[in-house]
């Protein structure tokens, strides 16, 4: 079967091209490192299946970074049939500059003019015709977005594909011409394949090119001590790229016919991006912008119009949706979504309750307590985490995720962090998994492992009942407070906590030069509807798979250790202290002392401590754990699932006295300490060896006690603020005296 | 014992006992470790289970 392969720039439709030749649901992001690997698929509308591969995004074939090593690997060792390179036809000339040098490569190539769509709207006209002349390849014009023209692309590949072809050079500096020529020729002798693109990359002293032809290297070292360049000196490699420059523009740029004469062009992105990527007002808009998802997703006092349901809004009261649409307030959408939910799974557990009333006490436990009270518990949260995931996927596909990465990078540099780092970490609000797995994209590895080790203070989509449920207890409990506020506030601190760690590891034992940071930014456009209901039909149908196999599993044996003795004696719900689970619990409590919810706390305290724990497997288990043991005290089924975790956590403070700044300690435990054990697992597999992993989990362990006993110390008593502060001073000084020092002995 | 809570006790140990055959088995065979659907992640194919098969980036450096 043959093979074709897509490459080009990043953001220029290459991923949208794969998906539409193969039919697959490949995610498509805008920021680099979204296609990091490559992905393969087939193309069926010919003659023969033609396999596509899906290269990562790449300016050139130069070996800076991790993508561009992939890529140029790929065509240069696996030798596709046909490379298809795409281009973003509204930027033709900074696109052709990858053209040129796969053009180097003996591989049939056939450009791809994307994102025709934009440039006719423009007003502009592409002569393709005459580029195919100029570049002797197949041109092609296709809109991959709208689908356009992807049949006719394919069919002009599998004639190039069937004739072969030869690389060829467009540089025309004589010069530089000699050179490559004489290094080709040398080359060749030596039976190596792709003479021509090897030796332009020699002629760069490319770094791949030196270490594997060093024989070689000295006719480059010999030509450079007697051709000076006026302008670039012995760069070779400047040289070149400004050769290639010079040929686009001579004889590619003419194609091109712009309506509006102007070369630069001021585009509504760029209007945009003067605002939202303001210097000043950059950050302090994109934390508006996240409290507006928080609020549009947990608020029960939407656009905070509090008592306009009173007066005068259709009444619910004594019905099924009582309360759904708010009382005092206006629920946000989340809210309302939530309280629909709610109202399904109380039906259910009401009709089960009555289907259990004459069975066995332990069956109707087991299913009622047990299974419903922690399944429903964390169900009654699948609106809320489908609705923070729609909003995360549009700041996404729009582009603006892109912006933030651009922001922090200017803000943070100064303190060790690039903005390359930000976008594995905005991934961790997803997943913690695919976002440490794209720590790949770093190059430095310090910066690297650091980055690994924060992510999972971003708050994944697991944790979000942990903070809806624990922060709508403490409204409906202590009524202090909003649910929207509490939430927003949690995922600050997760994400000041994270900007601290990295930053106190950049200045202490993974000391390093921040690395430079240069990103396209994607203009911005609608997101794509169909791609946003598939991602969220996908994320619906994974949480709740896992519900009804990990969670219901764990909840099944937390009933279980939870209602017999080490002597495998039956117990009642109000003996439960006494059981397998309750000795662990109360053997393990005193570890959380420090923090609020440890011994403090009366006989039930260790729930919040079993709870912690089962959050290993996945944290969903938290909540759920909380709603099994939580629907045992109550010793009713009802209340725990009309209010799904926030009822269990509400029941859980009233047996156990847990106060307010102990419940935010337990939050911002459950979010800095180490996280899941998919999430340990794909950590473990980005680090050099062990004992670093080790050192990780200790940094977790660390950070969550340090960070939960700050809030609850704080919390309790105001003034132990001064502590932390007079400790984090001291800390400061000690590490930049320590620095000094090191590099006054380096000197 | 009745017959509801045979089948309650046979029902939980095959769930219980399932779920963790299949996470050792999904361990062994190499898939992904989180349990998400490939699909529409942007890391697909690029954990567990191409772990072993990941392309050598050092490979020149």
């Amino acid at each position: 079967m043959h093979r074709f392969a897509l490459a080009g720039n990043p953001n220029s439709g290459k991923t949208t091209l794969f998906n539409g030749l193969t039919g697959s649901t490949a995610h498509v992001g805008n920021w680099p490192g979204v296609t990091v690997d490559k992905r393969e698929g087939v193309y069926k509308k010919l003659s023969e299946p033609i396999a596509i591969v899906d290269l990562p995004g790449i300016y050139s074939l130069s070996p800076y970074t991790p993508e561009e090593v992939i890529a140029r690997n790929y065509i240069l060792d696996e030798k596709p049939d046909c490379v298809i390179n795409i281009i973003d036809a509204t930027n033709l000339e900074r696109n052709l500059y990858l053209t040129t040098q796969i053009l180097e490569i003996d591989v049939p190539i056939v450009l791809a003019l994307n994102m025709m769509d934009a440039v006719e709207k423009r007003g502009d006209y592409i002569d393709e015709k005459e580029l195919e002349k100029r570049l002797g390849i197949p041109v092609v014009k296709i809109s991959a977005l709208k689908g356009v023209g992807l049949d006719k692309l394919m069919e002009r590949a599998h004639e190039a594909c069937e004739k072969g072809r030869k690389g060829k050079t467009v540089i025309e500096d004589l010069a530089l011409q000699h050179l490559i020529g004489d290094i080709k020729i040398a080359l060749e002798g030596q039976g190596v394949h792709n003479p021509t693109f090897h030796a332009v990359k020699l002629a760069e002293l490319d770094e791949l090119e030196v270490l594997m032809h060093k024989d070689t290297v000295n006719m480059v070292e010999a030509f450079k001590e007697t051709h000076k360049d006026e302008i670039f000196g012995d760069d070779f490699e400047a040289l070149v790229a400004d050769a290639r420059y010079k040929y686009i523009t001579k004889y590619f740029s003419p194609t091109l016919k712009r309506k509006n004469k102007e070369k630069f062009i001021v585009t509504p992105s760029d209007k945009a991006d003067k605002i939202l990527t303001h210097k000043i007002w950059g950050i302090p808009i994109f934390l508006v912008v996240l409290f507006a998802i928080f609020h549009l997703t947990f608020s029960e006092n939407f656009l905070f119009l509090g008592g306009f349901l009173s007066e005068g809004w259709v009444s619910l009261e004594g019905t099924a949706f009582e309360g759904v649409f708010g009382s005092g307030g206006i629920n946000s959408p989340g809210v309302i979504l939530m309280g629909l939910m709610e109202v399904l799974t109380g039906t259910i557990a009401d009709a089960v309750g009555v289907w259990l009333s004459t069975s066995p006490e332990w069956v109707s436990g087991l299913i009622c307590d047990g299974v419903l009270g922690g399944i429903f518990a964390i169900l009654g949260f699948l609106p809320q985490i489908l609705v923070l995931f729609l909003f995360f996927s549009i700041l996404e596909d729009s582009g603006y995720m892109a912006r933030i990465a651009f922001i922090l990078d200017r803000a943070l540099r100064k303190f060790g962090l690039s903005g390359r780092a930000f976008l594995p970490m905005i991934m961790g609000f997803g997943c913690s998994v695919p976002a440490m797995i794209n720590t790949r994209t770093l190059a430095d590895e310090k910066e690297k492992l650091a980055t690994v080790r924060v992510i999972p203070f971003f708050s994944c989509g697991a944790k979000l009942p942990i903070l809806t449920a624990v922060s709508g207890a403490i409204v409906a409990y202590f009524g202090v407070g909003n649910v929207d506020l509490i939430t927003y506030g949690m995922y600050l601190i997760g994400m000041i906590t994270a900007l601290f760690a990295v930053v106190l590891m950049r200045e202490t034992t993974l000391k390093g030069d921040t690395p430079p940071f240069i990103m396209e930014l994607p203009s911005y456009h609608a997101p794509q509807i169909r791609n946003l209901v598939m991602l969220l039909w996908d994320k619906a149908k994974h949480f709740i798979e896992k519900a009804f196999t990990i969670i219901l599993a764990s909840t099944i044996i937390i009933w279980v250790i939870s209602h017999f003795n080490f002597s495998w004696k039956y117990l009642p719900d109000e003996l439960m202290h006494e059981s397998i689970l309750g000795g662990i619990g109360q053997l393990i409590q005193p570890l959380f002392t420090p923090i609020g919810f440890g011994v403090q706390l009366n006989g039930m305290g260790w729930v919040f401590a079993v709870a912690a724990i089962t959050g290993l497997i996945a944290k969903e288990n938290v909540v759920s754990t909380l709603g099994t043991l939580a629907a045992c005290l109550l010793g009713s089924v009802v209340n725990i699932e009309s209010d799904g975790g926030i009822s269990a956590v509400s029941i859980m403070i009233q047996n156990t006295g847990i106060t307010l700044p102990a419940l935010l300690a337990f939050i911002a435990f459950n979010m800095t300490t180490i996280p899941c054990f998919a999430a340990v697992a794909a950590a473990k597999g980005e680090m050099a060896n062990k004992k670093t992993f080790n050192w990780t989990l200790v940094f977790w362990i660390a950070t969550s006690y340090i960070v939960a006993s700050a809030i609850y110390f704080i919390g309790t008593a105001w003034w132990a603020m001064f502590i932390y502060i007079a400790v984090a001073i001291l800390t400061v000084i000690v590490i930049r005296y320590i620095n000094a020092k090191r590099v006054s002995k380096e000197k | 014992m009745e017959p509801i809570e045979i089948i309650v006790i046979i029902a939980s140990v095959l769930i219980v006992g399932g779920v963790i055959a299949k996470s050792i088995i999904d361990k062994k065979k190499g898939k992904t470790s989180c349990g998400c659907n490939c699909s529409t992640c942007s890391k697909c194919r690029s954990c567990n289970i191409n772990q072993n098969k990941k392309e050598d980036t050092n490979k020149f450096q």
